[in-house]
């Protein structure tokens, strides 16, 4: 499966991180869900907040806050878990991704899609998968594979456990 | 039909596997001849049922084969070496077979023609009189036979016995390879055209066989379709009526029955001498009567198969229920009604007894997983050279067919090593004075709640010493790290470790034992390895009973809950925060006893909301007891294991997670390795102070 076949439908769901506005392809959005009581797992990294119940199944829950360099999510009345499905090792899995808000559905045709600018990001290039101008700001579509696959989480996972050591 | 395709090959594989186990027993007793009968009888059946279903090369390969086992059951021939390897090599080629039904592979085609042809060779070289016959012309012989009994059956296919994938002709043809026939069909069931439905069946069969035959071999013509339709064997007759005059007149008369018909074939019978003789015959016909007309429906059903998804589901329902009943449980405390606790409490019972229920049901003795080892042993002793006998113990120990699965690998592995490492040459055995034929026991049984699997060689054994050098050569550890005997053994299992000094063939295949312990771990087992040098290797598996339910004790600490294992439980017992805190030795008091323990708090980074009162839960593992510290004990739990999925997959001393009756999440921890986490940081703390 790969991302170019996802991407048909040309919907995007725009949320928010602190000021800055993030995107990700519908085709890979199960659900939304409001916060329910997260249990976090010991000894695990700190951007892993934690599991929830998502009717009868346990739904681990990262914090793009805190993949993206930004301080840990404060749970407020507009944050929420986006259901994702992503590849991992060629796998399939679905994680909760813990935003900050919900913005809306965007219909793109794929043009509209810039490509990222290679030089002056402050994140990883590989995380942007391109770049759309909506009205005076832009909004950041990511390629969620690589946001939260599993090398990335096990690279942080080393650091933060050497850092324990 | 391709569902019965799918039936085929599940039965087929059944068989083969069946068949290697009793090639296995004939190759300890080469002249058991129940056990011949046993091979026999398998490829009997493996040849009619691919026959059957079309599959004619099975057919006709395992035709050869039973021709050899047939040979060998008259006593023309021995059972030898050379017939037991064919035999191993037609087992393995038959799954090749069945994975590769026509063929394709160049490599497996060659390899079936090799195999025919020393089949063929093999039977030739018996002291046979000519070479093998086919089945049809033997009994071509014996028709000409005049003194052969003959047998009047009737068949009434059930209607739509052609809808299952049978075909009624073959059976006649299969009828006629058996000698003389002679066919009378009756059409009087027949419908008007218009409601004549083509794939029906209305036609029934009078049908008289003479031949060398008895009523036996007639019956396994049947054998496939005897559910599903009415056969009534009768022996008619000492002698061939079909060679009579008027026999074809009265076997087509369909209005007389058969009782008048064989009082009519007594008068033909022209042994007068025999009255006496006929009274005999009669008799016997009234007992075989009593015996042939029971249909196989009165057979009662012992044990039926099952799609192992079924059982998966199954397994998953009752785990919602458990589930759905902690809930259940929950509100009928909190609406305090004393007819609805009754009534939760109840179900709580019948759940209980379902879930153990569901669990027997989905247990699988071990014995599944041993002719594969048996084999391994014969195979690889032959090829290393080694005269190694394998011996086990308990396989009728039961354990979740999941685990049954996973578990054959590791084995394999350890049994590989220890045929290739562990057990000497006949010569070395012979010089150490031990019995030149190597042993390795494979022994299985139940302790508390889990499963023990034992693996024991009697071979020249592991020298911790080496094992030490070696890891430390290897930077595992460092040359002044105290270690005790345990531990030095575990080093095996590290990543990085081999004791192999050259990669062979045979156990050297780029695995350690690392990877051994890592799919051990993985169904939650764990293993461990003692050896005494000259004396033998002997590695220990525990494992746990089932994989999805476990009874645990709630515990909880700050807001998560975590469930401990009911079967690490020793004891609980209270005690106060400052027990814990600037503590030297870690070790606290309770009952009068010194007993070690690990603050969970902080082993677990949660500081806020600390109580003065701690509960303490006493767990056990091995001979160690070690007390965890938690906020408060909730109680008894049936948790439910859901797996925390890959991105968890690091932390290992969370084994699951279970859904609370409040829809909350708790977490299952796993003492043995919070206790082994525990120890090995404290080891290296001491090394880098």
């Amino acid at each position: 499966m790969s991302i170019e076949n996802l991407n048909v439908s040309n919907s995007y769901l725009s949320f928010k991180l602190e000021n800055e506005t993030f995107a990700v392809t519908v085709e890979r959005v199960h659900e939304i869900l409001e916060i329910p009581t997260v249990t976090k797992v010991p000894k695990s990294p700190d951007f892993m907040t934690g599991v929830i119940n998502l009717r009868g199944n346990v739904l681990p829950v990262i914090d793009t806050r805190i993949k993206f360099g930004l301080a840990k999510t404060d749970f407020t009345i507009d944050s929420c878990i986006i259901v994702l499905s992503i590849m991992m090792e060629n796998e399939q899995i679905t994680i909760g991704a813990l935003v900050d808000s919900v913005q809306e559905v965007l219909e793109l045709s794929s043009e509209k899609i810039l490509p990222s600018p290679a030089l002056g990001s402050k994140y990883k290039a590989e995380f942007i998968q391109g770049m759309i101008k909506n009205d005076e700001h832009f909004i950041m579509v990511l390629n969620i594979d690589e946001v939260f696959s599993i090398n990335e989480l096990h690279q942080m996972k080393e650091n933060t456990s050497e850092t324990i050591i | 039909m391709d569902r019965f395709k799918a039936v085929f090959f599940e039965e087929a594989t059944t068989l083969i596997n069946d068949l290697e186990r009793v090639s296995l027993l004939l190759h300890n007793n080469p002249s058991d001849s129940s056990i011949i009968e046993q091979i026999f009888r398998i490829m009997h059946t493996l040849k009619g049922n691919s026959t059957m279903f079309g599959f004619y090369r099975i057919g006709d390969f395992t035709h050869h084969f039973e021709t050899l086992y047939d040979y060998i059951r008259e006593g023309k021939m021995s059972v030898t070496d050379n017939v037991l390897n064919i035999t191993f090599a037609s087992v393995d080629h038959l799954r090749v077979l069945l994975a590769d039904v026509e063929l394709e592979n160049p490599v497996h085609k060659i390899n079936h023609e090799n195999l025919i042809h020393g089949l063929i060779e093999v039977l030739n070289g018996a002291s046979v009189e000519g070479s093998i016959k086919s089945h049809s012309s033997d009994h071509t012989i014996e028709d000409k036979v005049s003194d052969t009994p003959t047998y009047w059956l009737k068949f009434v296919p059930e209607k739509g016995l052609v809808r299952k994938g049978a075909n009624v002709l073959f059976l006649l043809d299969d009828l006629s390879q058996l000698g003389a026939t002679y066919t009378v069909s009756n059409i009087e069931r027949l419908p008007d055209f218009k409601k004549l439905d083509p794939a029906d069946i209305y036609i029934h069969w009078e049908i008289y066989v003479s031949g060398n035959i008895t009523e036996n071999s007639i019956r396994d013509v049947f054998m496939f379709v005897e559910e599903d339709c009415e056969l009534e064997i009768r022996k008619i007759s000492e002698t061939n009526l079909l060679d009579q005059d008027s026999f074809t007149a009265i076997a087509r008369d369909i209005s007389l029955s058969i009782d008048e018909k064989i009082s009519k074939f007594s008068g033909l019978v022209n042994n007068s001498s025999s009255k006496n003789r006929m009274e005999e015959v009669r008799s016997k016909i009234e007992k075989a009567n009593e015996k042939s007309i029971v249909t196989s429906k009165d057979n009662s059903i012992s044990s039926i198969r099952v799609a192992s998804e079924k059982l998966d589901e199954l397994m998953s329902l009752v785990s919602e229920l458990v589930t759905t009943q902690a809930r259940l449980n929950l509100v009928s405390d909190q609406i305090a009604s004393s007819e609805l606790i009754s009534i939760s409490e109840n179900i709580e019972k019948i759940t209980r007894q379902l879930r153990d229920n569901t669990f027997s049901i989905c247990l699988i003795p071990i014995e599944n997983l041993l002719v594969r080892f048996q084999r391994l042993v014969r195979d690889l002793s032959t090829q290393l050279n080694k005269d190694v006998v394998f011996v086990s113990e308990g396989t009728d120990t039961e354990l979740d067919k999941n685990i049954i699965e996973n578990l054959a690998d590791p084995l394999m592995h350890i049994f590989r090593n220890s045929l290739d490492h562990g057990i000497e040459s006949g010569e070395e055995r012979v010089k150490k004075g031990k019995p030149a034929q190597g042993k390795i026991l494979l022994k299985a049984f139940y302790s508390g709640n889990s499963v023990i699997i034992q693996i024991r060689d009697d071979g020249k054994g592991i020298d911790p010493e080496v094992i030490r050098q070696k890891a430390i050569s290897k930077g595992l550890i460092t040359a002044d790290q105290n270690l005790d005997r345990r531990q030095i053994f575990d080093l095996i299992f590290l990543p990085g470790f081999s004791t192999a000094e050259k990669v062979t063939e045979v156990s050297g295949r780029g695995v350690g034992m690392d990877v051994v312990k890592r799919q051990i771990t993985e169904i939650r087992g764990e293993v461990e390895v003692e050896s005494v040098i000259n004396e033998g290797t002997t590695i220990n598996i525990k494992l746990p009973l089932t994989l999805s339910i476990i009874d645990g004790m709630l515990v909880k600490i700050n807001a998560t809950h975590f469930v401990i294992p009911l079967g690490n439980v020793d004891k609980c017992f209270e005690a106060k925060h400052e027990e814990f805190v600037n503590k030297i030795n870690d070790l606290i008091i309770l009952d009068g006893e010194q007993v070690p323990f690990i603050y969970l708090r902080d082993e677990f980074d949660i500081k806020e909301n600390c109580p003065q009162l701690h509960q303490v839960v006493v767990v056990k593992q091995d001979d160690r007891r070690v007390a965890l510290s938690v906020d408060t004990i909730i109680g008894e739990y049936q948790a439910v294991l859901k797996p925390l999925g890959r991105l968890y997959k690091n932390v290992d001393v969370i084994s699951g997670a279970t859904i609370l009756g409040n829809g909350e999440v708790a977490l299952v921890v796993d003492p043995n390795r919070i206790i082994k986490e525990y120890i090995f940081n404290q080891i290296n703390n001491e090394v880098l102070q």
